[in-house]
């Protein structure tokens, strides 16, 4: 990386790294992540009597989401992969477009 | 960690919206004052790799499993907690309209948790540990596992106010699991990857350095 297009080399290879470590989480995940409750829900399990958990479990969301639980439906594991991966795309752009936004004027 | 919808009263969720409102305001007056042609793709493969990384659920025991929050990583990468403000509430906010992880009506209540509290308290533990001469990996990690412990004492707090969980046991629960997540998942993560970054691009960590802390 040599003189004046440095900042141009570094913003590509950013956001090359992001992009990598979304694509591999994305493709890992699906296999790899544990599908035990998490801390929050585990602990909601033991403490809370049995009748009132499974009422919290059954609620549904407020709002309804496309890809609830990182899954496209009727995809399977497919579906998972492409979740996570669509998910940590559009945060790419996201983070992008908000970053650019605030960017500070000189 | 991701508090749903069913779990806190509207009324108090909405308590929690107020508190965290001026905390988003202000991370976005720190965002003004800081994005520039560096900082800005950072923001981006941080939000892209926080919110990849909390779809990888880590077994911990116990039929019981974790994922990290990712706040204190960016914080320190970033340089201020107000960046682990600014990046939780974009992923938080993807997570619960994309994907119906974490609760809309929760939403603010998960950025005070995850963002504010975690990134805070994580962050100036780093820098404390730090100042007292600890290496780069052992502050990275001491500031992360602290910051996940403590907005998950946070969180069990708000369901006791809440009225599903009961105090002492609720503490005890939230506490012993995220005491291990955040040895796993958030601390040995966050280190791992400050290393990694403080080796291949050290001038990105420069305000970190011996001198810069010291002096």
């Amino acid at each position: 990386m040599t003189g004046n297009n440095s900042g141009s080399g570094d913003f590509k290879m950013i956001i090359l790294v992001g992009l990598a470590v979304a694509i591999l989480l994305s493709v890992l995940a699906p296999f790899l992540a544990s599908s035990d409750p998490d801390g929050l829900e585990s602990a909601a399990e033991g403490v809370i009597d049995e009748h009132t958990f499974a009422e919290l479990e059954e609620s549904e969301p407020v709002m309804g989401a496309p890809m609830p639980d990182y899954a496209i439906e009727g995809f399977g594991k497919a579906g998972e992969i492409g979740a996570i991966f669509i998910g940590s795309i559009f945060m790419l752009g996201f983070g992008l477009g908000v970053g650019k936004l605030f960017e500070k004027k000189n | 960690m991701h508090i749903p919808d069913a779990f806190i009263p509207l009324d108090q969720a909405i308590v929690y919206w107020i508190i965290v409102i001026p905390f988003i305001a202000l991370s976005i007056r720190w965002a003004r004052q800081e994005m520039d042609d560096m900082k800005i793709p950072l923001l981006a493969a941080l939000a892209a790799g926080i919110f990849a990384i909390q779809a990888m659920n880590i077994p911990i025991g116990m039929g019981t499993s974790g994922h990290m929050v990712g706040a204190v990583l960016a914080a320190i990468i970033l340089g201020s907690p107000w960046a682990g403000v600014l990046l939780l509430t974009l992923v938080l906010f993807v997570q619960a309209l994309g994907f119906a992880d974490g609760g809309v009506t929760t939403l603010g209540v998960n950025i005070l948790n995850m963002g504010v509290i975690s990134g805070f308290v994580g962050y100036y533990t780093f820098m404390g540990l730090k100042k007292i001469k600890l290496s780069m990996p052992i502050a990275a990690f001491g500031g992360a596992w602290l910051g996940l412990f403590i907005s998950a004492i946070a969180c069990s707090i708000q369901m006791t106010l809440a009225g599903i969980f009961p105090l002492v046991t609720g503490l005890a629960a939230m506490g012993t699991y995220h005491a291990i997540i955040g040895v796993i998942g958030e601390g040995a993560i966050t280190a791992i990857a400050v290393t990694a970054i403080a080796r291949a691009r050290p001038d990105l960590l420069s305000q970190f350095s011996e001198e810069a802390v010291t002096a």
